[in-house]
């Protein structure tokens, strides 16, 4: 009985014994606990009080020692034209803000509000007031009459903040060049954003390389052309082909820069250096230019037209059918897609490849403005490729790296760079610039642009005694992966003067219909190139530029191109042959 | 002591309802409020966005909550390690789920509510442990065999959890885990030992760990390092803090918090907004109040009369501190920032959550405290 009694003490001993354990444990956790609590705690003591408090003490002693300060009001600089026309200008104005704890009556004070400005309602407005916070906008940027009508209600609690509010005295002039800025002034579009801490730091005006003049006479051209046919777009520029400056860059249509809405894809859409499109028969300037540096092609070399090319289940012809052996001036003139496809096929494709990537076709150009469109380019790039970029589809490209392009051509040869700013060092392409074709080459080109105009689908283009040289584009729009020959985009690259050219011209019109006066032709030779003339004509006058007698590089041609009676008198002598 | 054994079908709803402890849902519910007070603050005086929202969740959870507390403990130690293994299995499915998704992926979305598996894992993992060691004697605490068994009920759910990657829980778990291996009376020397192994393997460790962790933990050691990039967060924090001084600045006007110059307000830095604008006293204020929470936790694990609710009361109060203590610790600079909410306080269902589920399962504990549970 003993031993059976003692081993139920033993049990029970045990039990208590790991109760005691569990205890003991339990507090020693707890104590742990308490520990982490109090080093917790003295921390909020630490940061509290300790800094928090002696802090406050010394910023106040600080504050009453220290000198003060005039009040640096940042001043957001100007953007002006390279003439000094102001395109954007900050002015100071007054905005009024109340702190709805100090209004006792805030019906009354919504109902004066109301009665100063009208735009604003009273429900609002009383809503406004009746927050719970000590300050709220009532109305930004407000008229000095306004202003002076607050001061003489007398109410309190309202107050006035000094702000500043950008105009643009040309309004959509030059919207997408100049950009836009937010209610708290930081820019959002164009070059306001681009030079965004600049403009805010500096307080200098920036110079752009824009001409109001110019830039006005591209835009109304631009804007002429899309009305006369009926079009949904547009989009322009002038470069000087030495600088790379840029004269005026217009993409229609644009947005006024005091009332943004940029949900408004279709205005605030730059076209011009954002967009990329399939060139259509411009991009024939850097095949052609190819087919002479790299392969050597002469003025009598020739390519054999006479049918159209079959590739898989394609068919390339010409718009204008030849149906003959052609030269190479002849191809350029007729802008033959045929003949062009050869000619890059005799340059062959790492060539070709090579030589559209060295004139900067391949990557984004580098400008001082955020929207710009990197280029869509075929990859792996084969056969086919090399086939359809030689007459411009299959690629896209923006229309400014097209004119960077072939600006870099018909300058010379020298790889020019595309700038807004005057100041060379604010440019952002900074590269050197290296020579991309032979002067020989560029001086081929500029006799087979001026032969466009004046023998070729370009004849539209040309200015008496300025001697016009040019290339026509008329591309078929993808819509839904088919090409739709209803809906074109048409435009139009000229240089003058042809024989050693400063200015780049060039206009693209999107969707032009055909009318009347144009035979029904929305193409680009009835389309761009009379627009192009008309700012030719416009910049001759507003830079003085004399006219010329001679037509050095007229004519000079001649003797590779067959004229329509020679061509008629070999058909007849073929025929004859055949009997 | 003479109380009645309270069994789940003995008497009627109302006459249970007496036995939840209406102090700890007084105390829970004014650590919650403290949070909406914050939140309507922190959204500038308003209910929308985040205010409302967490009053209508903490509702729903709180009724939650008292249906877990009147729930039979003994129905809770039967599902123990089931629900452990939904846990293994649901965390494995999210791990799978992320590898698709190419990312981190922690939550299940079940449509009308998503859920995130390692929130309930470390209720699972205290349970589980809870009941193990329910069953043990002394003889089994001092054998290895028995020990690493138990071990292998942590590493299976941090390995997971980490993998995720979810470095903060999945300490969370450790910890409340190892705290579990201390009360159940696991011999000291274990410690020792794995602490003196853990510094041994810290270097492996630091060759683990994402750069974002990395940057995490270099930049606590010298906040200056970065101050606008990962050491902005702390910088800012203890700006906020210290500019609450005793009082605070008032209700609605911390400057700090409102003009966003403190990222994840609403969040993870609740703590701050509160004691910018309520100051010493405020952020002492809500250190007592959970203070008082712990040791009502503390208080029911140890009048439990078996050891599963006496371990699993603890360990989930643990759970809840080691929240407390890492977000606190975290805002105050006192430890490296790692993604941890306040609970309770800070905006989001998936903590208030596991945390409302811990706290009816403890008032299970002290409803079920005199209840027979078998040992196996």
């Amino acid at each position: 009985m003993n031993n059976f009694n003692r081993a139920k003490i033993q049990v029970s001993g045990q039990k208590r014994s790991v109760l005691d354990m569990a205890r003991s444990r339990l507090m020693l956790l707890s104590l742990f606990f308490i520990l982490t609590y109090i080093v917790v705690a003295a921390r909020i003591v630490d940061l509290t009080i300790i800094q928090g408090e002696m802090k406050k003490g010394e910023e106040t002693v600080s504050m009453l020692e220290a000198e003060p300060v005039q009040k640096k009001t940042a001043h957001r600089a100007d953007i002006l034209d390279r003439n000094g026309i102001i395109l954007a200008r900050s002015l100071k104005t007054a905005s009024l803000a109340a702190d709805p704890e100090l209004i006792p009556d805030k019906q009354i004070v919504a109902k004066d509000l109301v009665k100063i400005f009208p735009e604003l309602t009273y429900g609002e407005t009383l809503k406004k007031l009746q927050e719970a916070r000590r300050f709220v906008w009532i109305k930004r940027n407000m008229t000095p009459d306004d202003q002076y009508k607050i001061l003489y209600l007398g109410h309190p609690g309202l107050s006035f903040m000094e702000e500043e509010r950008r105009l643009y005295p040309q309004g959509p002039l030059a919207a997408h060049v100049v950009g836009f800025t937010n209610t708290d002034d930081r820019g959002l579009g164009g070059l306001e954003a681009g030079f965004d801490k600049l403009l805010m730091e500096s307080g200098e005006p920036l110079m752009t390389t824009i001409d109001v003049r110019v830039q006005h006479a591209l835009r109304r051209e631009t804007a002429n052309a899309i009305k006369k046919f009926n079009a949904v777009a547009g989009a322009g520029v002038v470069m000087n082909v030495n600088t790379g400056e840029i004269l005026a860059a217009v993409s229609l249509p644009d947005f006024d820069p005091h009332k943004v809405n940029d949900k408004d894809k279709n205005t605030m859409f730059n076209r011009l250096t954002l967009g990329v499109f399939e060139p259509g028969s411009t991009f024939k300037i850097f095949t052609t230019a190819a087919a002479i540096e790299n392969a050597g092609a002469g003025m009598s070399a020739t390519y054999d037209a006479t049918k159209p090319l079959k590739v898989g289940r394609f068919t390339i012809s010409d718009y204008h059918p030849e149906k003959r052996v052609m030269t190479l001036p002849e191809v350029f003139m007729h802008s033959s897609n045929i003949g062009s496809v050869k000619m890059a096929q005799q340059v062959g494709t790492e060539q070709f490849q090579n030589f559209l990537s060295d004139l900067g076709l391949f990557k984004a150009p580098d400008i001082e403005i955020p929207e710009v469109g990197a280029p869509l380019i075929p990859k792996p790039w084969k056969e086919i490729n090399t086939m359809t970029a030689a007459f411009g589809h299959g690629i896209a490209v923006s229309p400014l790296q097209l004119v960077t392009a072939s600006a870099s051509i018909m300058n010379g040869g020298i790889l020019v760079k595309p700038t807004l700013v005057l100041d060379k060092t604010l440019k952002k392409d900074k590269g050197n610039s290296v020579r991309v074709v032979s002067e020989k080459t560029a001086h081929r080109m500029r006799q087979l642009m001026r032969l466009v105009v004046t023998d070729g689908t370009g004849g539209k283009a040309d200015v008496a005694g300025y001697n016009v040289g040019g290339k026509t584009g008329t591309a078929e729009k993808d819509s839904g992966g088919k090409y739709d020959q209803n809906k074109l985009r048409s435009s139009f690259m000229a240089f003058f003067p042809a024989e050693n050219p400063k200015y780049a011209v060039y206009i693209l019109v999107d969707e032009p219909k055909g009318n009347k006066e144009s035979y029904g032709y929305a193409t680009a030779g009835w389309v761009a190139a009379p627009a192009v003339k008309k700012v030719i004509e416009s910049i001759v006058a507003i830079e003085g530029i004399k006219p010329q007698d001679s037509d050095e590089l007229g004519g000079t041609l001649d003797a590779y191109v067959k004229s329509k009676e020679e061509i008629a008198k070999e058909k007849q002598l073929a025929a004859l042959a055949a009997h | 002591m003479a109380k009645p054994v309270i069994l789940s079908g003995e008497g009627s709803i109302i006459q249970m309802l007496k036995y939840i402890n209406w102090g700890l849902v007084l105390l829970v519910t004014l650590l919650a409020s403290i949070g909406f007070t914050a939140l309507y603050s922190a959204a500038g005086g308003s209910f929308d966005p985040w205010a409302g929202k967490q009053m209508i969740r903490y509702s729903v959870f709180m009724i939650g909550t008292i249906i877990i507390a009147l729930v039979d403990i003994r129905f809770w130690y039967r599902i123990a390690y089931p629900f452990y293994f939904t846990c293994l299995v649901l965390l494995v499915i999210v791990d799978l789920m992320g590898v698709i998704g190419m990312g981190a992926q922690r939550w299940i979305n079940l449509g009308f509510i998503q859920i995130q598996p390692s929130e309930l894992t470390k209720i699972a993992v205290v349970m589980a442990l809870a009941k193990y060691f329910h069953s043990a004697d002394a003889q089994d605490m001092k054998s290895l065999r028995f020990l690493l068994i138990g071990v292998s009920f942590l590493i299976a759910p941090f390995l997971l959890v980490a993998t995720q990657p979810d470095l903060g829980t999945s300490g969370v778990i450790v910890m409340a885990g190892l705290a579990m291996f201390f009360l159940a009376g696991a011999p000291i020397w274990i410690f020792l030992v794995g602490a003196a192994a853990a510094a041994a393997a810290a270097p492996m460790g630091w060759l683990l760990l994402h750069d974002y962790q990395k940057q995490r933990v270099l930049t606590f050691l010298d906040p200056e390092r970065d101050p606008l990039g990962a050491g902005y967060h702390i910088t800012q924090s203890k700006i906020a803090l210290g500019s609450g001084g005793f009082e605070g600045k008032g209700f609605l006007k911390g400057t700090q918090s409102h003009l966003d110059f403190l990222p994840e307000k609403q969040t993870d830095f609740i703590f701050t907004l509160w004691v910018e604008e309520w100051g010493f006293f405020g952020g002492v204020f809500i250190l007592m109040v959970i203070g008082m929470i712990l040791g009502y936790g503390a208080w029911i694990a140890m009048r439990c009369r078996h050891s599963f609710g006496r371990l699993l009361a603890f360990g989930l109060m643990i759970n809840f501190s080691i929240y407390v203590f890492i977000n606190v610790s975290m805002v105050m600079g006192l430890i490296p920032v790692v993604g941890v909410p306040l609970p309770l306080v800070s905006y989001g269902g998936t903590a208030m959550m596991s945390v409302m589920i811990g706290f009816g399962l403890m008032m299970s504990c002290n409803v079920y405290k005199d209840a027979k549970l078998p040992r196996m």
